[in-house]
């Protein structure tokens, strides 16, 4: 895998948070749609990702319970709770304001 | 969102769970991983590799996750306990609004027992548990020498010496004697506790003055200048707080200079306010003089009684050398804490015993109220145990209650013990509260407190148990008509028998106390005090170098007092009746073998007095005459006897005319003095101690210690109206005497103003305890009464007699009560045991006292049974059956 970048700081938990906003997933579920829609543009080691996880539930963000996977194994299955989806909203926008603040200032002309 | 958490499938509180959990998830993951890398065409083993590759540290990360979910797992445990507990809480306020009547008593009983131990706490935590404010006091301790006779007394000079070179037990031993004189040279002349201290005093009571300096090495000599250290309060208040001692010069018997000002809050011995060095006094070589009173500091480790062994071994030495002159035959050692506390420690530890049988008291009403609230809660719980809470729960609920009721009872009990405290201060003797009062520092907090847990845990956990067991199916069957089944009714009778006995044991107690202050109020004192005002003349030696200066102020005041209006006789004496113990001294009595101690034949107390002093004090003249004018200086040497010397020295015969005389206490041999009357005896100390042998001199005959007096007065109306008038003619004579005034009568109550504080708070604990008892009955009595009317309904349907039915209702109560009496009687007799010294003229198991509080709590517990059991002859049966 060519030319991997660097998570920027926080940024795993937008992500994650993100992935759960479609429903309950196990964490390789989750690995696995974050590399997919990355083209596995970031280097994560998919051990961050359960620190992440782990976190997100003591704050309160996830609720986590034990069920069954598709291929019919036992895996821990993550649910975001009203306070995540908030969470989510909140980190959204901020991300967003932040990605066109970066690109307008990168389009802007010279100055005077 | 409102889906509820599943249960977890794991303990909360095991760390292992949690970490297998973890490590399955995790390994769940590399699988997946590999399984996924094996689809694409990987070797198993280089998928394996690869998936582990791809996660990162397992372990590192396995940690991490651990550490995050036992943390989280922790506080939301947390959350749940104070969750359910803000839920009891908010409960246990509801139950309690329902019942304000039973919350209101309820509060108000513990507030009383509270209340009542705190206020006696915080009083024995002022008195007798404050530190004394000196370095390591623990260490510090009094040194006596053990007399023939088996008393303790002060020390011999050379004896001090002795025992002070030669002791190993001791960090220091020091000399010092203390006295209240005259001071002159301060802002005005003031009556201060001056004492003369040995060199090592300072260093051993590990005090070093704020201001100036200690005494030096060279001052503590016979012949040195007087210099001496003035308490902190004493500069303060007397010498204005002056920077500049360079003129501070006091004067008293000797000019002192003052060279420095101790610490504030240093004031050993008794507040004194000026120490000197001993040597001032000279030199006494007898070892019979027992003039120096001693403290030294114990090595770290040693015991007092250590120190007394040794001291006691190193006596026997001395005592074949020095006999005759040697009366010790070994050394008391008394730690200063014990001293300090003096006698108000057994009254003030019966006090607090007696108060915690009050607190135990009140427990027991209150877990027989919960027990009779818990029964008419029984439907409630047991729906409450129907639909799913826990035994613990239920239990944890009803302890919250009576949590709840303590902590308000404990809020309501620190009122309760301010005023019950002022209360104590108003009726305290002197001396018994130091002079900060009573601290409610958090010492007293806390106790009170640990009481309040100690409550909750007494009368709500018993409680709380009983009614938690009861079986949901039971209790709902029976509705609210739960019949108290035997086994509550067995502990109700027990609980209500607790609370007779300890009101049997707290009215035993306190009737003893109240026989013993009713017999000595009945001693005869030997002298009458009504209308006797008396006052302390003390005569500051500056201003009366000869002692025949004082004699002639005497002279004159008296002379002047011999007519005054109101005036009935007016009198001096060294020492008034009750104003202490003094040691007796050695007498010669003409005729009589010597004792093997020294050339003496016996001992007897000392005194002055002038002609109309018996008179005045209206001390009864057995035989013979008073002293009179004649009886001056010059004239034969005349003495008056007590009865008992009397009877002592000359039994079977008429003492008029005998001869004897003091020995050796004015220094060389003195004529013989003749016996002229025979007066009563009486009591030099407290009231209740045994009347010791003491003779008078008339003052002006034997001048000695003339300088202190006091005056006596016997006056025809109110004593204290004389006041004024007294006041100006001393002054008249010298206006820089120093006076205060107080009745004969006043001085009589506060030497048994002790006996009355102990009597009367006791006895204020016996009424509530008897009121809680007599509440606890009638409540009980009357619920009982109340469960049973179905069954007494069917019994008068079936024709008992009415009459018959409260008989038997009442004679339930009345066996209870008798069984309270009995283990109450057999606790008092043990108990009342640890009062001995506080009791005069009876018996600790006092038959006639311990009848009155049996007596008078098989009335109380008659009536408070008779009220609801007759309601029990009143039951229509009719009513009663149909009613369910």
């Amino acid at each position: 895998m060519p030319d991997e970048l660097d998570l920027l700081q926080g940024t795993l938990d937008v992500l994650v948070l993100r992935a759960l906003s479609h429903g309950p997933r196990h964490g390789y579920a989750i690995a696995q749609w974050i590399q997919d829609n990355s083209d596995g543009t970031f280097r994560i080691l998919d051990g961050a990702l359960y620190t992440s996880l782990h976190r997100m539930e003591e704050k309160g963000w996830a609720e986590a319970e034990w069920g069954t996977s598709e291929r019919g194994k036992r895996a821990r299955f993550y649910e975001l709770t009203p306070a995540g989806r908030a969470e989510l909203q909140l980190r959204t926008t901020r991300w967003e304001r932040y990605v066109n603040a970066v690109a307008h200032v990168m389009a802007a002309p010279a100055p005077a | 969102m409102t889906r509820r958490r599943p249960p977890d499938p794991l303990p909360l509180s095991t760390q292992k769970p949690v970490d297998e959990d973890v490590q399955r998830e995790l390994a769940q993951h590399i699988e997946f991983r590999t399984e996924e890398l094996m689809a694409e065409g990987w070797t198993a083993e280089a998928a394996r590799a690869e998936a582990l590759r791809a996660f990162g540290d397992v372990a590192t990360i396995a940690d991490e996750c651990r550490e995050i979910t036992v943390r989280d797992r922790r506080s939301r445990r947390r959350d749940e306990w104070f969750g359910a507990l803000i839920h009891d809480v908010r409960f246990a306020f509801r139950i309690l609004r329902r019942s304000p009547a039973f919350t209101l008593g309820a509060v108000l009983t513990l507030a009383l027992g509270i209340g009542a131990n705190t206020a006696i706490f915080s009083v024995v935590n002022g008195v007798l548990l404050r530190p004394l404010p000196y370095d390591h006091p623990e260490q510090l301790v009094r040194v006596f020498e053990t007399s023939e006779r088996g008393g303790a007394s002060d020390l011999a000079e050379p004896n001090f010496d002795d025992w002070r070179a030669q002791a190993r037990s001791f960090d220091g031993m020091a000399a010092y004697g203390s006295d209240v004189g005259t001071l002159l040279g301060a802002d005005i002349p003031s009556r201060v506790r001056s004492t003369a201290v040995s060199a090592d005093f300072f260093r051993l009571m590990r005090v070093q003055p704020v201001m100036g300096r200690l005494p030096a090495p060279d001052e503590f000599a016979v012949g040195a200048p007087p210099v001496a250290v003035v308490s902190y309060r004493f500069w303060q208040d007397r010498l204005g707080g002056t920077r500049d001692l360079a003129d501070r010069r006091l004067r008293s018997e000797y000019d002192f200079q003052v060279v420095g000002v101790l610490p504030q809050g240093f004031g050993f011995p008794d507040e004194s306010d000026l120490w000197f060095p001993i040597e001032l006094f000279g030199r006494n070589e007898s070892r019979t003089a027992h003039n120096y009173s001693a403290v030294a500091r114990l090595k770290p480790g040693l015991t007092p009684l250590d120190a007394d062994r040794e001291l006691d071994a190193l006596t026997e030495p001395m005592r074949a050398q020095y006999l005759p002159d040697f009366d010790a035959v070994g050394a008391t050692v008394i730690p200063l804490r014990e001293l300090e506390a003096g006698p108000l420690r057994e009254p003030l530890f019966l006090l607090l015993g007696a108060s915690g049988l009050l607190l135990l008291a009140a427990c027991t009403n209150l877990a027989s109220s919960m027990l009779v609230r818990g029964s008419a809660r029984a439907h409630e719980l047991a729906i409450r145990a129907a639909i799913g809470a826990g035994r613990g729960r239920l239990v944890r609920q009803v302890f919250t209650e009576s949590m709840l009721i303590a902590l308000l009872g404990c809020a309501a009990g620190l009122v309760v013990a301010q005023v019950v405290e002022r209360g104590l201060l108003l009726l305290a003797p002197a001396g018994m509260v130091p002079i900060e009062g009573a601290p409610f520092d958090l010492r007293v907090l806390g106790f009170s407190l640990l009481l309040t847990l100690l409550t909750a845990a007494l009368f709500g956990l018993l409680p709380a148990m009983r009614m938690s067991g009861v079986r949901p199916a039971t209790a709902m069957r029976e509705g609210t008509r739960h019949s108290g089944s035997r086994k509550s009714r067995r502990l109700w009778s027990t609980l209500v028998a607790v609370e007779v006995a300890l009101a049997v044991m707290l009215l035993c107690g306190s009737g003893l106390l109240l026989r013993s202050f009713a017999a000595i109020t009945r001693i005869d004192p030997g002298f009458r005090a009504e209308g006797v005002i008396t006052a302390l003349l003390d005569l500051p030696d500056a201003g009366y170098p000869d002692v025949q200066q004082a004699v002639a102020f005497h002279d004159r005041l008296l002379a002047a007092l011999a007519d005054a209006p109101g005036v009935v006789a007016a009198g001096v004496t060294n020492q008034l009746p009750l104003e202490g113990n003094q040691p007796s001294g050695a007498i010669q009595v003409e005729g009589k073998p010597t004792l093997p101690a020294g050339p003496f034949t016996g001992y007897a107390i000392y005194r002055t007095a002038s002609p109309r002093y018996f008179e005045a004090m209206g001390i009864p003249l057995l035989a013979g005459r008073p002293f009179n004018d004649r009886d001056r200086a010059g004239a034969p040497r005349v003495v008056i006897v007590t009865k008992g010397l009397a009877e002592r020295e000359w039994p079977g015969e008429d003492p008029i005319g005998k001869h004897f005389r003091v020995y050796g206490m004015d220094g060389g041999e003195e004529p013989y003095g003749t016996v002229i009357g025979v007066v009563a005896d009486i009591p030099q100390g407290a009231i209740t101690d045994a009347r010791r042998e003491a003779y008078w001199y008339p003052y002006s005959q034997n001048p000695y210690r003339t300088r202190s007096m006091k005056l006596v007065v016997r006056t025809a109306g109110d004593p204290a109206a004389l006041a004024p008038m007294l006041s100006k003619m001393v002054h008249d004579i010298d206006p820089t005497l120093p006076l205060e005034f107080r009745t004969m009568e006043e001085r009589l109550a506060s030497t048994i103003a002790d006996r009355r504080f102990t009597m009367v708070v006791l006895a204020s604990f016996a009424v509530v305890a008897l009121l809680l008892a007599a509440l606890g009955i009638y409540g009980v009595v009357s619920y009982t009464v109340a469960q049973r009317t179905r069954e007494i309904g069917i019994r008068i349907a079936l024709g008992a007699e009415p009459t018959r039915v409260q008989r038997l209702v009442q004679g339930g109560a009345m066996a209870v009560i008798g069984t309270g009496i009995v283990v109450g009687g057999v606790g008092a007799v043990v108990g009342t045991r640890v009062m001995r010294a506080l009791l005069y003229g009876v018996e600790p198991g006092d038959a006639a006292t311990f009848g009155v509080a049996v007596g008078l709590l098989l009335l109380v517990g008659f009536l408070a049974s008779w009220w609801p059991a007759r309601r029990s002859a009143g039951i229509d049966p009719v009513r009663a059956i149909q009613a369910e």
